[in-house]
């Protein structure tokens, strides 16, 4: 299995996609990481304003704009798998390992990894630009009052889960467009009108969107009434439930299908 | 030994039947030409024999066991599909490091295998940029990584051109001849295997219509060798009365049967009369193809 992670590995890195999703999701951060330093302390109509730039408050709410890449690690899952229908390679994939479902595993496996280090990434963004932007404005940084480390380790967790989730949705389409733009709708539309709307948080919470999170454990009033989201490990489950879910069901579905 | 057995295979998709009961053996040291024409159920009965699709009945075993049973499958059986199954943006060599690490062989091997069908220099290049024919070869160089000792390869001279097709004969008959090899080799262009496979199994619409040596195929008892010479009115009468029927087909040339090209010649010798051809007749393979497969 270790070799067959490897070579699921190998072959995300031998591609140009990662890092291309990489830099977008890093420019994609920051550019939200600038609406959060400019508009800092800045109160809009009279409704309630970010803190301000020199507080932890602040440096809370920057922190956990980092789980807005969860979305570039499961169009990577999604891409991980439907790329092999795309090109073929699964022709040798599968002569290689005949056996489908240890190809499937592997990649869920990988698609952890790769959430993980995608997170890693952010993390470190994060702290190269919050940390400094706090101490230049007057501020002192200090992580004992601030959730920050539970943040961090739910930007861990829900992008590694995401990356369950896209490999486990990849499988079950196999068609790489359809797999995309199912995972963008879903994200963007789907997961916003059931997190927007109060009367359908109880069914948005149990959505991979909402199970991400719960993860972070930050309350975030949109004015329409606090979320309520499930607890962090409650959370953790659901996501890991549909990517393992969505994984089942292709492998005795989609992935036995003949390939010709 | 048999290395490759099917058994009764039948595939179909919706309600064409591909294959409709297909028997045929592949011995160890041998090359197989599995013939047919486009359609015909090649491909299915080879991915059936890899496990990549799923047989409605009978058995297509690789050294007596399914493929997807095989503990070690890239070390016993090589197998060469298309030359489209690589992604463009990936070098040669990342291609079979992958397969390597994903089979448990050393990655060095990535680049011996390369170095077998020539594209050493190329290890390093983009898939994307590579000729259909540069693409067969990675094809095979990837069946090369386990050392197996089977081997099957659908349409593998597809794209090549006349150098790259003579090259593939030759290496052909190494793997079976020299090293003991089991090649099946399917093709639609009887051109390409005929100077290299030993038996041929020849499908249509999904059926076997006939399976034997190359030779038993072409010669149906009835070899004729054509004799041109400078003097063929007074070679004739002395082949016939060796025993030969000669055919006088036109001035200076012969239609011989019933010896062989050798006592031609001696006759020939003998009466000092210079001989200007003499080819061996073979009933066109193109022609046997044709009939058999109901192409005409």
């Amino acid at each position: 299995m270790i070799g067959l992670v490897k070579a699921e590995l190998r072959k995300l890195f031998t591609t140009r996609l990662w890092w291309i999703m990489l830099i977008v999701m890093v420019v994609l951060v920051g550019v939200n990481l600038a609406f959060i330093i400019a508009f800092a302390g800045v109160s809009q109509n009279g409704g309630p304003a970010l803190p301000k730039r020199d507080t932890m408050e602040w440096a809370q709410v920057a922190w956990s704009v980092g789980s807005s890449g969860g979305i570039f690690v499961m169009i990577l899952g999604v891409v991980m798998i439907t790329s092999e229908y795309r090109y073929q390679t699964v022709t040798g994939t599968f002569l290689t390992t005949p056996r489908r479902e240890r190809v499937i595993a592997a990649k869920l496996i990988t698609g952890l990894l790769i959430g993980l280090l995608f997170a890693l990434v952010i993390l470190v963004f994060e702290a190269a630009t919050v940390v400094p932007t706090v101490l230049l404005s007057g501020g002192e940084f200090s992580l004992a009052e601030t959730r920050i480390p539970q943040v961090s380790i739910g930007i861990l967790a829900s992008l590694a889960l995401y990356g369950l989730f896209g490999i486990g949705l990849g499988a079950l389409v196999r068609n790489q467009i359809a797999g995309i733009v199912g995972a963008v709708v879903w994200a963007y539309v789907i997961e916003s009108i059931f997190t927007a709307i109060p009367a359908l948080h109880s069914v948005g919470k149990w959505l991979p969107g909402g199970a991400a999170q719960s993860l972070m454990s930050i309350d975030i009033d949109t004015g329409l009434g606090r979320p309520e989201w499930l607890p962090a490990w409650g959370g953790a489950l659901v996501l890991v439930a549909y990517g393992l879910l969505f994984a089942v069901v292709a492998s005795a579905t989609t992935v036995r299908r003949d390939i010709t | 030994m048999t290395a490759i057995e099917i058994r009764d295979l039948a595939k179909s998709f919706g309600s064409v039947k591909a294959v409709d009961g297909v028997s045929f053996t592949v011995e160890a040291g041998s090359v197989t030409g599995y013939l047919g024409p486009n359609g015909a159920g090649k491909t299915t009965t080879l991915r059936s024999l890899l496990g990549l699709v799923t047989p409605d009945s009978g058995e297509a075993l690789v050294d007596g066991r399914r493929y997807v049973t095989l503990p070690q499958p890239v070390s016993e059986v090589g197998a060469v599909l298309e030359a489209t199954s690589f992604h463009p943006g990936r070098t040669a060599l990342d291609h079979l490091r992958i397969l390597c690490v994903a089979a448990g062989l050393p990655d060095q091997r990535a680049g011996e295998a390369l170095e077998m069908v020539g594209l050493a220099d190329v290890a390093g290049k983009r898939v994307g940029g590579f000729s259909l024919g540069m693409r067969q070869r990675l094809a095979l160089s990837s069946a090369l990584l386990g050392r197996p000792k089977i081997f099957i390869l659908d349409e593998p001279a597809n794209g090549l051109d006349p150098a790259g097709i003579e090259w593939l004969r030759g290496f052909l008959r190494h793997l079976a001849h020299d090293q003991g090899a089991a090649v099946l080799v399917s093709s639609h262009v009887l051109a390409e295997v005929e100077q290299t496979v030993d038996n041929v199994v020849i499908i249509a619409k999904g059926r076997l219509v006939r399976q034997g040596t190359l030779a038993e195929l072409t010669t149906n008892g009835d070899t004729a060798i054509r004799v041109r010479a400078t003097n063929a009115a007074e070679l004739a009468p002395a082949l016939e009365a060796a025993g030969a029927a000669v055919e006088r087909v036109e001035d200076g040339l012969l239609r011989v049967r019933g010896i062989g090209a050798e006592a031609v010649g001696q006759i020939a010798l003998d009466r000092r009369v210079v001989l200007t051809e003499v080819t061996q007749e073979r009933s066109d393979l193109q022609k046997v193809f044709l009939e058999l497969t109901g192409e005409r």
